[in-house]
């Protein structure tokens, strides 16, 4: 029918405009990701390697350094993340209102972590954390510690620097986004709730929060995301190994290793990175079932 | 032309500067808590930065003292610096890898926002839930796939194969996507009824018109791909190819690494993000409240 | 200057249709407004002569060409948004230019083509502007001007008028009148206004539902209605509607009974087909045309609501004892302050009756 060139057209030209990513993505994204589910199954050193089964899954269960570092990510997901959003959160509303002074500088300061290269911030807390750096001294001399603390050969320590990293190298960013997000909020909707009475904290559950819903619950997937793949930090603060003794390898690292530092397993560590796929998942569910949970109630 | 990015809040001032009302001390108190938190927060994110530069001027010794004025080891730090490494060839790699890849990320990556978004059919809709679902995938999964790709294609060091897996992002896509909402679609009829052609609406009018969209995807694009690690790390293995990121990072993991030397090097490393993040500050605002409705 | 001919045009997207089989044929140089209530289909009808949207099935000529599937900037038309859609990143200068650009005009032609228009449009000193830093009426005037530039056969408005306040308002609907004196070109425009339909018209199309309710001169429109939904669009205040069952027809009369005015009885003139006794029929009366007590006709007596005083004219929102509420335009400038009731009459000649249908008996 000749009626349908201009709509067969402009159908055409709405694939011509995703053609270009869905290309690369399919090259570069989905062909490894089905290539590695695949190798998933395959069990073996270097490139000879062959079906096996759920070998790898029975591997993993009895593996004690995967453990290990499914435990850590998982501390790390589970303190971090939170404290991360709470904080981005509670300087986006201070910084939106409107008669507060320097507001363009604090925002401006606050952001200012998450454009710093990489390798800045790792080298400049890894010289900050020494033993004998600078929080140490400063701690020392307002007397909050004896002696000082042995921020990265203590196990218990150097989670905490990996911590303090993230949330210091991240906040300013997803402050970023609730701020951008309180923006759109209209302003007359708070003049309404204060000249109803209502008080301060009540307007921030009640007002804000449900409004930058949506916002917070991407912030929050994409940080799950970020911290369950985390690599960069672990491997420059602790030169590739996640010590003190595996206290900070993560699961991203342990892919790592398996590859390309101990003999190549490739089946065993594609296995290791489906379970960071199957974690993501289910934690990006849960935080989906929240978010719609709370609004039904 | 003459945004400023904070003209909303900026006219909103006034009108609002009539809280605290008479006789609260409360409400005193908790602006002065307000400012407390925020001053502690910009004092704990710009630290570490004063701390750097300088430290960029002390010796190493000084710095694990942990002096905290400006020193003279300024010119020794550059001298040792810029004789340990091949610093030109090093940034120049830096800048090519991600000056290329934000280019071609922003290109790619936009056309497909605004295509998923502006033509939509059931199709497409399924594929972009698709993407947003292997947004969770972890890079982990696919690097050792990867790999091995590119060692059959023979690009194993070479920055096709550091720029090519991180130009079409679905992060990016998403954001474009969500900022095209707030295109106005009566622009595109207009440019139609102009005689545009799709491209052209799309190079035009779409790209002007959202340049402060561009401007925040561009710090953030920048930014990622200045930083980028682990992939770098495993596809590039002789030093004269290497980034400023991996070569500094090296030059920490030394049994006894020159601070004074390092951090001479994190500031020029820092400062291509600094600048592109201050050039485009004024539209970031905006360019994000676009893509955050 | 072109025709613009619609033939059992059809419009749908997926199993929702929202243009039924619209037929129309637009003169040259007529000035063509379609109006109805949001969600009628009259954006979308203008949208499809604009090429904007496709068009599922029927036909479309412009200047006597099938213009189906040609492209919009080929189609001869020029469009004037509701948001006039300028391009926010260019002057005033480039916005009226740019479809030339794109059409391969040489550079001086160019300049030549949007100096005129600005001169049209008393643009002149804002044409290094950007649109940022004109107002809504200024706004507007260049999107007219960017269509101008292009010298069509057929102008489109959408809406144009609709973001602008009271007063600027009239003055750019006058202004669009002058424009179309001048230019003589073909104009079709969108409104959901009935004053805007009614001052600039030559022929005025209603819609409803995706469907022409009538075609018409917008007096003719006002004073014959072909049934009740024009009826109630066209005029402000609303006709008054009443419903009322006939009693007794015959011999080029029909008597009818309002049922919610005290029985009040009606004998109204009828030329066509009467209905039958017994059925249910509306009759419409403009509050305008409702007369004095004692001036023949059926009279009804009713409890004043509301009266609001505009200077030469006053409204009465006015309750039958039924509930049912009554607008009459009163002449005279105020009444008594304390006046609570009023009795009206109806005169025969200016009631319409419409069959249970909808439909004009005449």
């Amino acid at each position: 029918m000749a009626q349908a060139r201009l709509a067969r057209r402009e159908h055409l030209t709405g694939w011509a405009f995703i053609a270009p990513a869905l290309i690369l993505l399919g090259l570069f994204m989905i062909y490894p990701i089905i290539w590695s589910l695949w190798m998933s199954f395959q069990v073996g050193k270097g490139m000879n390697f062959s079906f096996g089964g759920l070998a790898n899954i029975e591997r993993l269960t009895k593996d004690p350094v995967f453990l290990r570092a499914l435990g850590n990510t998982f501390t790390f997901f589970i303190i971090q993340v939170p404290i991360m959003i709470t904080l981005a959160l509670l300087f986006a509303v201070a910084l939106n209102d409107s008669t507060l002074r320097f507001r363009g500088l604090f925002r401006t300061a606050i952001f200012l972590p998450c454009v710093t290269s990489l390798i800045a911030y790792s080298t400049i807390f890894k010289s900050m954390f020494a033993t004998d750096g600078v929080v140490n001294q400063a701690l020392m001399a307002v007397h909050i510690i004896g002696s000082p603390i042995g921020w990265f050969t203590d196990p218990f320590w150097a989670k905490v620097v990996i911590i303090i990293a993230i949330t210091w190298r991240w906040t300013g960013y997803n402050m970023i986004f609730y701020l951008a997000a309180l923006q759109n909020i209209d302003r007359s909707i708070y003049e309404a709730a204060r000249i109803d009475g209502v008080p301060a904290w009540a307007r921030f559950r009640y007002l804000t929060i449900p409004m930058l819903k949506p916002v917070i619950l991407f912030t929050t997937v994409i940080s799950t995301i970020g911290t369950l793949q985390l690599f960069d930090e672990v491997y420059n603060f602790t030169a590739g190994n996640g010590g003190p003794s595996d206290s900070t390898l993560t699961l991203s690292l342990y892919i790592y290793n398996l590859t390309f530092k101990f003999m190549p397993s490739f089946g065993y560590s594609a296995t290791v990175s489906w379970v960071i796929v199957v974690l993501v998942a289910i934690l990006s569910f849960i935080q989906f079932l929240i978010a719609r949970d709370r609004r039904t109630s | 032309m003459n945004v400023a990015p904070m003209t909303a809040a900026a006219t909103a001032r006034p009108i609002a500067r009539r809280t605290v009302a008479p006789g609260k001390a409360w409400a005193l108190a908790r602006r002065a808590l307000v400012y407390l938190l925020l001053s502690i927060a910009a004092f704990v994110s710009v630290f570490p930065f004063v701390w750097m530069m300088i430290g960029a001027t002390n010796s190493s010794a000084d710095i694990i003292k942990g002096k905290a004025s400006i020193g003279t080891a300024l010119i020794t730090n550059a001298t040792t610096f810029f004789t340990q490494i091949d610093a030109i060839r090093i940034f120049w790699n830096s800048a090519v890898i991600a000056g290329v890849a934000t280019v071609l990320t922003l290109v790619v990556s936009s056309l497909a926002g605004y295509g998923f978004e502006m033509f939509r059919s059931r199709v497409r809709e399924r594929i972009f839930a698709l993407l947003l679902l292997m947004l969770s995938i972890p890079f982990a999964a696919m690097m050792v796939p990867l790999f091995v790709m590119f060692a059959q294609a023979r690009l194993v060091n070479t920055f096709a194969a550091v720029i090519l897996p991180t130009v079409a992002s679905i992060f990016i896509i998403f954001y474009f996507r969500q900022a095209t909402k707030a295109f106005p679609s009566e622009l595109r009829d207009a440019a139609k009824i102009d005689g545009l052609k799709e491209w052209q609406i799309f190079f035009y009018v779409y790209m002007p018109v959202m340049r402060s969209t561009y401007a925040a995807a561009t710090i953030i694009v920048f930014m990622t791909n200045w930083n980028n690690y682990l992939w770098p790390l495993i596809i590039l293995q002789t030093a004269e190819n290497k980034t400023i990121t991996l070569i500094i990072s090296a030059l920490t993991s030394a049994y006894t690494p020159d601070y004074g030397m390092i951090l001479f090097g994190t500031v020029l490393a820092t400062l291509p993000t600094l600048i592109i993040f201050f050039l485009l500050q004024r539209r970031f605002v905006e360019g994000m409240l676009g893509a955050v409705k | 200057m072109s025709s613009v001919t619609l033939k059992g045009v059809r419009k749908s997207y997926g199993s929702l249709e929202v243009i039924k089989g619209v037929d129309l044929e637009i003169e040259s140089k007529a000035f063509v407004v379609f109006v109805g209530p949001s969600g009628c289909g009259k954006s979308t009808l203008l949208r499809m002569i604009a090429g904007l949207e496709h068009i599922t099935a029927g036909e479309l000529e412009i200047g006597g060409r099938q213009m189906n599937d040609v492209d919009p900037s080929k189609r001869g038309i020029a469009m004037v948004f509701q948001s006039y859609a300028l391009y926010p990143h260019m002057t005033v200068r480039e916005n009226m230019g740019f479809a030339l650009r794109f059409a391969g005009v040489a550079k001086e032609q160019i300049a030549r083509q949007v100096d005129e228009a600005a001169r049209i449009l008393a643009l002149e000193p804002l044409l290094d502007r950007v649109p940022k830093e004109l107002s809504g009426g200024q706004r507007q005037r260049v999107a007219i001007g960017r269509a101008i530039v292009r010298k069509p056969e057929v102008f489109l408005f959408d809406e144009p008028l609709s973001n602008l306040d009271a007063e600027l308002r009239v003055h750019m609907r006058i202004e669009i009148a002058r424009l179309h004196k001048e230019l003589k070109t073909t104009m079709v425009y969108v409104t959901h206004d009935q004053v805007e339909a009614m001052t600039l018209a030559d022929t005025i199309v209603v819609l409803r539902d995706g469907v022409i309710e009538q075609v018409g001169k917008p007096l003719e429109l006002y004073e014959d209605p072909a049934n009740l939904f024009v009826a109630g669009f066209i005029g402000s205040p609303k006709m008054n509607l009443m419903a009322g069952v006939v009693t007794a027809s015959g011999n080029g009369t029909v008597t009818v009974e309002l049922i919610h005015q005290g029985k009040a009885r009606l004998a109204l003139p009828l030329t066509g087909a009467a209905p039958a006794v017994g059925s249910a029929v509306t009759i419409g009366v403009r509050p305008e045309h409702f007369g004095p007590a004692g001036a023949g006709g059926a009279e009804m007596s009713l409890n004043i609501d509301v009266a609001e005083h505009l200077g030469a004219t006053s409204y009465i929102y006015a309750n039958t004892r039924s509930g049912e509420q009554i607008i009459i335009e009163h002449e005279q400038s105020r009444l008594q302050g304390d006046q609570e009731s009023i009795t009206v009459s109806i005169d025969p000649a200016r009631a319409y009756l419409f069959d249970d249908k909808g439909q004009r008996l005449r």
